[in-house]
């Protein structure tokens, strides 16, 4: 077997169980709520008077049984785990008789328009300011770490208020709420896009700006790890032109910000949660916030589910490139 | 031949002593102005939240004192909040609480953290593979989802509740860093000797390791102290908070659910947002100057 | 090659600079190997990366010029070392931490590519590559180190690597920081092999070997410098300093390193007693005398001048025609006592 082929094995090994750790926890951490859920959600109905009580009867039985909560746990965590395999999520409380998954679909493409675009721009951009303030110094330096700590250390979750309130309430440039005005439908028209972009900007900033900052100051203190490394001195003293010298710092600082960037997607995607929620944007982020508020357990599950399930895979892509660019992560994990 | 073939006086004393006393000045010139301004703003914060009440307190921070979003006034100064309560006593009860569970949290997860990182580098092999396993496992994991999670599962919760959940899902980066640390302290010549005296193994780890490991984990627990604030915010504010309590993320829940950002209530939004990034940077500030101090690569730039 | 009056300095945060070389000249013929010894910290890897032009970024080099086979002089306090076109080609280094001294994600051969391309714009990469795979023949290297990375070979191997990189370009003066101090003994001895082969076949005509082990230096150097608080405080031709050494310094140095007993060698290097001087405030008159057992009231006052010896020189008082030398001395006492 090829060092490559060990490390590979030897990733999916520990993302199997990763994911296994993450499917228990979505199952069992729920279980654990005082009281039967179903009975919860049925007085709340009630009181509502969301429902008569023949209607009422056949909701009860159609949740006892998707729960299985006449089974015993184990037996219920198989069931569980058939249905995710098949794609079955349960059914919405608060929807009722909406599907987990359609509430899901409805809200992914949003969220992942909005979150990809914008850790990929803040990563890159991040890491050229970062590295160019380790190699220049001085005053590019000091000022960008400053700036960068400031960006870094308000909260995304302050900044997209205070950009919310300034931007679109006091100084009114931008839309302050949803994906698309009111009055829209979505179309393959250039009025409803336009009308998208203008609802973009200002959740899309919110987020690249914050993690540029985080970004670059991880890759400055890389950096500048790396100007201080023997392989700088001795290239230096072999005549070895400068820009070809930052172009071997920049490579070898940045190795460790590729698993940054896995890392950051994780964060970054439950942090970007909260911003969809301030900026009432239909995606992942507001229909939990949503679901939180009327205790929509399996849309909460179903969307913590999917999270961990996208986290899991953006890692162990990442690792795997990792491993086709780094030679010794490669050689170190498969024990050469 | 003798061992030491060259006698010469013997060096003038007041050398040693010396260079002691010069050792301390240095490590206080080290202390940049980064030092002395995040130190000055965290010694604020401090007193702001667990003093100020006793000045400027206006009754509890659950007590009705005007209607609706009242602008700021003469009486009170930041106005008041969607239910009519005085946004200046919530500030400093809910700057109390995040800070109370910024530092639980930090404890649980630097305690954590330490415990494994260090029985993980100290004794290496299988036990090191083992727990570095479960390490890497609960770091892809993203931990906002745990934290959902578990909130959900606990149902009611107090300050201290809400604390041990962040503090139990965040000691992975503490115990990889101390980890890497230890493995590489373990194998200095004093731990030996130690070892040769027949010091017990806990003794040994605890006198011989940990020691040279303070400002590091120190360094750690500011991070988590930091990062213990700013999930508390995040998860209070998705509904998610401590239950009968206030605190910034709370704060920030209310004005989401209550439109404030929207309608224009800059005075019950605003001032937990600048409070929470003021906390944020200062301790990040704290944080970086330490770093400085104790790493000498980014001294000096 | 000559080098004249050359000062190197640190900058500190705390203000003071710390005077690491101080006013050093020395020169360098063709076919020579110049060694320079002293206990660490007394700036010889310091003189090795100001001639290198290696510098550390709080490093500040004020005064000195370096000039080859007197046809160029150059002022190196202007451009803060030597130009970038000498390194590698006309000086080159072979650093003191070669284990490290490879980029870490680059195959050995695109590295040798980017240093030979970093002089001779005309090579293409297969070219380079075959200069390379020729020069490790010769050496008797394999060349599939060409294409591995070098965590992928072993120290002494990685470290006969870097000394081809460093010799690449045939340079006219290799400098040589402490290459040996990282490697085990028979590790040690290839690297001197390799040198003195190269030196035999013309690859390199002249070095400069810094390290603090006399034992080695004895074996590969023409000349020694003696190096004490960033000053030359004697030098000679290998056999006069191995054998007759005048300076106080050199004799407590070449007892302490030149004891057979490698245990007890590391020992004896601090029975010099005291420390080096700190650099930041070094001591007045003669650098030595604070911890010289033979100092006189005029060491700590005045500057001793080079006292010419044959076709060397030492600095001290002692030497000096016009002192009165309190008390005999003689090279067995020192040793023996």
């Amino acid at each position: 077997m090829s060092t490559f082929q060990k490390y590979l094995l030897q990733k999916s090994f520990w993302f199997l169980g990763a994911f296994l750790v993450a499917l228990s926890l979505n199952f069992f951490l729920p279980r654990l709520i005082p009281g039967n859920p179903v009975d919860a959600i049925i007085s709340q109905m009630t009181q509502e008077g969301r429902a008569d009580s023949a209607s009422l009867q056949k909701i009860y039985e159609t949740y006892m049984a998707e729960f299985g909560l006449d089974k015993s746990p184990a037996e219920q965590f198989v069931n569980y785990l058939g249905k995710v395999v098949r794609g079955d999520l349960g059914t919405s409380f608060a929807r009722y008789p909406a599907p987990v998954e359609s509430i899901i679909a409805d809200a992914l493409p949003w969220t992942i328009a909005l979150q990809l675009p914008a850790i990929l721009l803040g990563w890159t951009l991040g890491n050229v300011f970062g590295a160019i303030a380790a190699y220049k110094g001085g005053w590019f330096d000091r000022g960008g770490f400053v700036a960068s700590l400031v960006a870094s250390s308000i909260p995304y979750y302050c900044f997209a208020i205070l950009l919310l309130y300034g931007v679109a309430v006091k100084l009114d440039w931008l839309p302050a709420r949803g994906a698309y005005s009111f009055g829209m439908y979505p179309a393959w028209s250039w009025a409803f896009f336009n009308d998208v972009m203008d609802h973009y900007w200002l959740p899309f900033f919110s987020l690249v700006i914050v993690f540029i900052g985080g970004q670059a100051i991880g890759m400055r203190s890389m950096a500048i790890y790396e100007l201080g490394a023997d392989y700088v001195d001795y290239s230096h003293g072999l005549g070895i032109p400068d820009n070809r010298i930052v172009r071997y710092i920049f490579r070898n600082a940045m190795l460790p910000q590729v698993t940054g960037l896995a890392l950051s997607i994780g964060s970054l995607v439950g942090g970007a949660l909260i911003t969809e929620a301030v900026f009432s944007y239909p995606g992942i982020g507001t229909a939990l916030f949503t679901a939180i508020r009327q205790n929509d357990y399996p849309v909460i599950q179903g969307i913590t589910l999917m999270i961990m399930v996208a986290v899991l895979l953006a890692n162990f892509m990442v690792d795997i490139l990792y491993g086709v660019i780094d030679p010794r992560i490669r050689a170190a994990q498969s024990g050469q | 031949m003798s061992g030491i073939p060259v006698t010469m006086d013997s060096p003038p004393p007041p050398a040693a002593k010396q260079s002691a006393q010069s050792r301390v000045r240095s490590f206080t010139r080290m202390l940049s102005t980064r030092f002395y301004v995040s130190a000055t703003m965290v010694a604020m914060i401090l007193f702001f939240a667990f003093l100020g009440p006793f000045f400027w307190g206006v009754g509890e921070p659950k007590q009705i004192v005007g209607g609706l979003y009242e602008a700021p006034s003469r009486e009170l100064i930041l106005g008041t909040d969607n239910f009519g309560r005085d946004v200046f006593t919530q500030l400093m009860h809910g700057t109390r609480s995040s800070l109370v569970i910024g530092v639980v949290a930090g404890l649980i997860a630097t305690t954590i953290g330490v415990v494994m990182g260090l029985t993980a580098g100290y004794f290496g092999g299988v036990i090191d593979e083992m727990l570095m396993g479960i390490t890497n496992v609960v770091i892809t994991i993203p931990s906002i989802v745990v934290l959902i999670l578990l909130s959900i599962a606990v149902g009611t919760k107090s300050i201290v509740t809400m604390a041990i959940i962040i503090g139990v899902t965040s000691w992975p980066w503490t115990a990889r860093a101390v980890r890497a640390q230890s493995s590489s302290v373990r194998n200095r010549e004093h731990v030996d000797l130690a070892r040769l005296s027949g010091a017990s193994t806990v003794s040994l780890m605890f006198w011989e390791v940990l020691p040279y490991m303070l400002s590091y984990i120190f360094m750690a627990f500011v991070l988590q102290l930091t990062s213990g604030i700013l999930q508390e915010a995040a998860l209070s504010m998705l509904g998610l908070g401590p239950s009968n309590a206030v605190s910034l993320g709370i704060m920030l829940h209310w004005s989401l659910l209550w439109e404030s950002v929207r309608t224009g209530a800059w005075w019950a939004f605003i001032p937990p947002t600048v409070m929470l990034t003021l906390i944020a940077f200062s301790l990040f500030l704290l944080q970086s100057s330490l770093d400085e101090v104790f790493n000498p690569r980014l001294r000096g730039r | 090659m000559k080098a004249d009056n050359i000062s190197v300095q640190y900058e500190t945060r705390v203000g003071t600079p710390v005077l690491a070389v101080n006013d050093v000249s020395f020169h360098l013929e063709h076919g020579e190997v110049l060694g320079i010894a002293g206990e660490s910290g007394c700036g010889k890897s310091t003189l090795a990366a100001a001639l290198s032009g290696n510098s550390a970024s709080n490093m500040r080099i004020t005064g000195g010029t370096v000039s080859l086979d007197d046809t160029t002089t150059i002022d190196i306090v202007k451009t803060q070392g030597i130009p970038r076109d000498w390194r590698g080609s006309t000086i080159s280094l072979l650093p003191q931490r070669a284990l490290n001294a490879l980029n870490p994600t680059a195959r050995i051969g695109d590295y040798a590519y980017d240093v030979i391309r970093a002089h001779e714009k005309r090579m293409n990469r297969r070219e380079a590559m075959e200069k390379t795979g020729e020069r490790l023949e010769q050496l008797g290297l394999p060349t599939r180190v060409l294409k591995s990375y070098p965590h992928q070979l072993s120290g002494g191997m990685r470290q006969r690597v870097v000394t081809v990189i460093s010799t690449l370009l045939d340079p006219d003066i290799l400098i040589a920081d402490e290459p040996t101090s990282a490697l085990d003994v028979s590790s040690q001895k290839a690297l001197v092999l390799m040198l003195q082969k190269m030196m035999n076949e013309g690859m390199l005509s002249r070095a400069i070997f810094i390290t603090h082990d006399l034992a080695l230096l004895s074996n590969i150097a023409t000349r020694i410098s003696i190096m004490y608080a960033g000053e030359i405080v004697e030098e000679n031709t290998t056999n006069e300093i191995i054998h007759n050494a005048q300076h106080p310094y050199t004799r407590a140095l070449l007892a302490a390193t030149l004891e057979p007993d490698p245990s007890i060698r590391n020992i004896t290097i601090k029975g010099l007693s005291g420390q080096s001087p700190d650099m930041q405030t070094p001591p007045s008159g003669c650098r030595f005398h604070p911890r010289c057992p033979y100092a006189m009231p005029v060491c700590a006052q005045k500057v001793p001048g080079a006292t010419p010896l044959g076709s060397g020189f030492a600095r001290c008082w002692l030497l000096d025609g016009t002192t009165e030398i309190p008390d005999p001395i003689k090279h067995e006492e020192v040793v023996a006592s």
